[in-house]
């Protein structure tokens, strides 16, 4: 296990040095702010006689609501632009040869991976959620502490499903593109099935509708969801830990 | 016990046959030469014999330890240098040292002793805190050739350490080489350059289309594979002497040219006895006016191109 942690440190390093993490980080937390900021300026950005439809008030459940849809939206990307090259960068590039010439299991190599990302994008919701908590109880009120937190519990383990995906992809092919674009049509497919009578309960793409009715407080638990959503996670991980292991470098 | 032991080892990709039925053993403590043209197999035996790649049939053993992929055991007896080795970028040679020894498990201690000599083995102290995306090809090879010693492994595998590399490049690689054999560890460098192995190796395998050509010392090969040549250079032209040589049955090949007025033949004999004695005698007989006269044993590049290119015929 001691090579996992070693190459945890490098990865997590690697993304500080070449600033992918800050880049996350920074994305996340100029959304966390502008959600709530948009929704209460809409009003004067947009004047009332050139619309057709009257834009609501909004309260601060819904400025949740449009943050947890954006974490959904925008997470989805970030998550497969960051992870894509994660294996198969190292593989076009010839690093994983010369790491994965010295005692290194390849699934501590994987796992580092997936660990070091999601370490990354988790500080990235804190920091986007902390944001837009703050704004939010300014502009809006308190949306509640309890939901706010479930929300965007439930919005990080979807990111975390879609670095699994994305990684396991990366394990798969050479290229990074290739991998970028496997994990796009699969993950927009998942989150297309949210909206499908029948597989929307086990679907991990209906955990973002799940973390938008836990912030406005209305609709039920989808505890098939959360199930079938580790699991796939596991199943992914230990895919790609398998294809990969079979791989020659 | 070999350092490196191989049966019929064959690696197919596809219809291409990358190997075939490779049988090799290389003793401990020599540095075994791996000679052979661009996709003769050398890369590929490489990658088997360090876990990276799979055989499609037969077995290797190194260091007495059964070749099995990604097995962590052989690896911590091992190092290996890729033909083109690959870092990250945003490290410096002190921290990518660093975080190889971690991979072996090392004691911070151990791994900052350690890093102090390699760095000063391959001359990159001075530049041990630079980033490596800023270093040179020649810097890039040395590097990996410390990653590749970190664990102090019982054999070291080099793929074309020197390929692409500029002169000075080379001439810093190899001297590296030379010092690593005082290191008493078993090296195997793969390499199309021939004067190269020539300068550093003990023993050569040569391997042509996946298939072990050859495999012995380089001296023994030069007496075994290719005749030995007589240059001879006159001050005049030598042209009435070349008719008579070529008719004499103990004569192979002779072949001239001319540089300045240096007139120059080369004579490659059949029977290099009777060429002793009468070759003397013969040009004694000419009247020609002689500058040099020697006995000259053929380059490992002359024996390379006898042994690959006959096959190729």
């Amino acid at each position: 296990m001691s090579s996992f942690f070693v190459l945890f440190r490098k990865e997590f390093k690697g993304q500080l040095r070449t600033y992918r993490f800050l880049i996350v980080v920074a994305v996340f937390f100029v959304f966390g702010l502008g959600t709530p900021l948009l929704l209460k300026y809409l009003h004067a950005l947009i004047p009332a006689e050139e619309t057709v439809i009257g834009i609501p008030e909004f309260t601060s459940a819904d400025a949740v609501q449009s943050f947890i849809s954006s974490l959904g939206q925008l997470g989805l990307v970030a998550a497969i632009l960051v992870a894509m090259g994660s294996v198969a960068g190292e593989r076009e590039s010839g690093t994983a040869a010369i790491t994965l010439s010295k005692p290194v299991g390849s699934g501590s190599f994987i796992l580092a991976k997936l660990a070091a990302l999601s370490v990354s994008f988790g500080a990235a919701i804190i920091v986007g959620a902390a944001g837009c908590y703050l704004y939010t109880v300014v502009l809006f009120g308190n949306p509640g502490g309890l939901n706010f937190f479930i929300a965007n519990l439930l919005g990080a383990l979807y990111l975390l499903f879609c670095l699994a995906v994305t990684v396991m992809y990366s394990s798969f092919v050479k290229s990074p593109i290739a991998a970028g674009g496997l994990s796009f049509v699969t993950l927009v497919a998942i989150a297309g099935t949210a909206g499908l009578p029948g597989i929307k309960y086990y679907s991990p793409g209906a955990l973002v509708s799940w973390a938008e009715n836990v912030a406005t407080a209305g609709g039920p638990n989808s505890w098939w969801v959360l199930l079938v959503s580790v699991v796939l996670i596991i199943m992914a991980i230990v895919m790609g830990w398998q294809v990969f292991k079979k791989k020659e470098l | 016990m070999p350092a490196i032991s191989c049966r019929g080892l064959t690696k197919h990709y596809g219809s291409i046959v990358a190997l075939d039925n490779l049988d090799l053993t290389i003793e401990d403590k020599v540095i075994f030469g791996f000679l052979g043209p661009n996709g003769a197999g050398k890369t590929t035996a490489l990658k088997i014999f360090t876990g990276l790649s799979r055989a499609t049939s037969g077995k290797a053993w190194i260091a007495g330890e059964e070749v099995v992929s990604h097995s962590c055991s052989l690896q911590s007896k091992i190092g290996y240098l890729p033909e083109e080795p690959a870092f990250y970028n945003w490290m410096t040679a002190k921290e990518y040292l660093t975080f190889v020894g971690r991979l072996f498990s090392f004691s911070s201690k151990e791994i900052k002793t350690r890093c102090g000599e390699l760095l000063e083995l391959v001359d990159l102290s001075r530049d041990a805190s630079r980033r490596i995306s800023t270093y040179s090809r020649g810097m890039r090879q040395r590097l990996g050739i410390a990653q590749a010693l970190m664990n102090k492994p019982e054999v070291l595998f080099l793929d074309e350490p020197c390929s692409a590399l500029d002169p000075l490049g080379r001439a810093e690689v190899l001297d590296t080489l030379v010092r690593l054999k005082e290191q008493a560890a078993t090296i195997f460098m793969s390499s199309h350059i021939l004067a190269d192995v020539e300068r550093v190796c003990d023993i050569v395998g040569i391997i042509d289309r996946g298939k072990l050509v050859v495999e012995s010392g380089v001296e023994e090969l030069r007496q075994r594979f290719a005749h030995p040549v007589f240059e001879i250079e006159f001050e005049e032209s030598a042209a009435p002497l070349i008719g008579l040589l070529e008719s004499l049955p103990w004569v192979e090949k002779v072949s001239s040219e001319r540089e300045d007025n240096v007139f120059k033949l080369r004579v490659s004999a059949r029977d290099v006895a009777t060429a002793k004695a009468e070759l003397p005698r013969i040009i004694s007989g000419s009247g020609l006016t002689l500058r040099q006269y020697q006995l000259v044993l053929p380059t490992l590049e002359e024996v390379f191109i006898e042994l690959v290119g006959n096959k190729r015929d």
